[in-house]
């Protein structure tokens, strides 16, 4: 059992700034670390019930892992830790090789800068163009204007969206306005795509689509970990599957239909 | 984050809010037009401080009984006195005939007595004479037969004076004013900015954007916000002034023998820059109390 933290952040080791800095991006080549290491990972949100308990979990670089789980089981507690938008309150998080948990707060944009970070409810800026929405990501790690628009519009042709760049991200459909957020993910090439419950507003059809479009960004090799309680889904890719209730990982296995259909009771 | 980034986003975040930052500018271009009359007024009243005080003069009124020989060995001593730059003798016609050029009372000037305007040596004094000097001049002056009076003026200097003194400390009480005025109108606009801009703030934070790129385009906002509104303060100024100086003067000179003056150019380039510095000051503020990233 891990020891839990008290504070979230107060014991937190303080490192330089500079520590994911490194001219901010991570090594994506096949080096020796896993991309993402999980050790004992609690988290509290509730002093006496754990939102995640004694998480373990290894992702390599270059895989597809789905993230699934009932309601509230925590998987997007999982993710969040991952991108620092909390802390972990035991345990540890290895992203390339260094803990997450004992980044300062100066650090954490750069942390962010080598994730890319899709969500259910597409967070896209519906006064912005497609374009602005897109290139958001590249002004952030201070791209050249002229390199930066030749990289949006290749995100934005990648997802489907070629020539739409100058429409204001609001008047696109849901399916549309997560393509954009899908773009502004991967325009940066990052280590790691996380998208939590991305296909959770749209139509059947619609995740599908935009399942494959995630499939084909992971062929391009980029590791993706995927959250939804969606089984069709599960059901129609063949990947990693990790199963998630009550704060507990249960199962961690290589991509099995059969493994779905097992835990299909908890994903009704 | 480097300047022109953040320009070019406070620009796109102004477009956004165009009309929540143009009530902004409104309000703040009455708070710096108020701050610029006071320092016209000031500009003004030290301008006529400072040509009274140059021009400084003494004005020695004669007695109706004076005789023509006493006057001219009261003109003879006056030439010989070290701080006496010139003397005019001015007859009691002459004086009647100024005032009658220079005033319009609205009635004919018959009706004002004959005595009203005793005729007067106008002295006019080199620069330098202290007061104790004049003082002693026209104690000197006072015991001639041919002298009724001697006006040196010194009481309405020390009034001047205390007038400019006081419109000094007006002006930089409204100064202080305005600056919590515009820290005030910049801190609410970008405040409600911010709450308008939470999702943008969120997708900001969590593409990687620092504390300083997500806190810099609201500072510029701040800034040019209240630089627009100081400049078109100042251009209003300028604006007015050239309008109605030129009525003002005639009046004015004739009144009070000074002519108005427009304030100098550096003050006019203070208020601009001042006005983008308390502008992005009042941002500051605002993000730090308002904006958690």
């Amino acid at each position: 059992m891990a020891k839990v933290r008290a504070g979230a952040d107060s014991n937190v080791v303080r490192r330089p700034k500079a520590y994911f800095r490194n001219k901010g991006r991570v090594d994506t080549g096949g080096g020796p670390k896993p991309m993402l290491q999980l050790e004992e990972v609690y988290k509290y949100f509730r002093r006496d019930v754990p939102t995640l308990r004694n998480v373990n979990l290894t992702v390599e670089r270059g895989e597809f892992v789905f993230v699934t789980g009932p309601s509230g089981s925590g998987k997007s507690t999982l993710l969040q830790l991952i991108y620092r938008k909390h802390t972990v309150d035991g345990g540890r998080i290895l992203f390339a090789g260094r803990d997450v948990a004992r980044l300062t707060d100066e650090s954490i944009p750069f942390l962010r800068r080598n994730l890319g970070v899709v969500f259910q409810d597409f967070k896209v800026i519906p006064y912005w163009t497609a374009y602005e929405n897109v290139a958001v990501s590249l002004e952030i790690i201070g791209m050249q204007p002229r390199l930066a628009r030749s990289r949006v519009a290749d995100a934005l042709e990648r997802v489907g969206l070629a020539g739409r760049g100058g429409e204001r991200a609001g008047t696109f459909s849901g399916g549309e306005q997560q393509r954009i957020a899908i773009a502004r993910a991967i325009v940066t090439e990052p280590a790691l795509i996380l998208a939590d419950e991305p296909t959770g507003n749209l139509d059947p059809q619609l995740a599908i689509d935009i399942l494959t479009l995630f499939e084909e960004i992971h062929e391009a090799g980029t590791t993706v970990m995927f959250a939804t309680h969606d089984h069709t889904l599960l059901q129609a890719a063949p990947h990693r599957l990790i199963v998630i209730d009550d704060g507990r990982l249960i199962e961690a296995s290589q991509g099995l239909r059969a493994w779905s259909a097992r835990t299909e009771h908890m994903l009704a | 984050m480097d300047l022109a980034t953040a320009f070019s986003r406070a620009t796109r975040g102004l477009r956004d809010d165009l009309r929540l930052h143009v009530v902004a500018v409104a309000s703040l271009v009455i708070a710096f037009l108020c701050l610029g009359g006071a320092l016209l007024a000031v500009a003004n009243l030290a301008h006529m401080s400072t040509r009274w005080g140059q021009e400084r003069s003494v004005s020695i009124y004669l007695k109706d009984s004076a005789k023509e020989a006493d006057v001219a060995q009261l003109r003879l001593v006056l030439e010989s006195v070290d701080d006496v730059a010139g003397a005019v003798f001015v007859s009691a016609e002459q004086a009647r005939e100024q005032f009658a050029a220079q005033a319009d009372l609205g009635i004919p000037m018959e009706a004002l007595p004959q005595e009203a305007f005793p005729a007067s040596v106008e002295l006019t004094l080199r620069k330098g004479a202290s007061d104790e000097r004049v003082a002693s001049l026209a104690q000197r002056l006072a015991s001639f037969a041919a002298v009724e009076t001697v006006e040196t003026y010194q009481s309405l200097f020390g009034r001047m004076a205390s007038l400019v003194a006081a419109g000094r400390s007006a002006a930089l009480g409204l100064a202080l004013l305005v600056i919590v005025c515009v820290i005030a109108v910049v801190g609410n606009t970008i405040r409600l900015a911010v709450a308008g801009r939470r999702q943008e703030i969120e997708v900001l934070k969590l593409c990687g954007a620092t504390d300083g790129f997500v806190r810099g385009p609201f500072v510029v906002e701040g800034a040019l916000q209240s630089t627009a509104a100081a400049l078109l303060s100042v251009l209003l100024l300028v604006g007015s002034y050239s309008l109605l100086h030129g009525r003002v003067d005639a009046t004015l000179s004739s009144l009070v023998g000074v002519s108005t003056v427009f304030m100098h150019p550096m003050w006019l380039v203070a208020i601009v820059v001042g006005g983008a510095c308390i502008g992005a000051l009042g941002s500051m503020l605002s993000l730090r109390r308002y904006l958690a990233v």
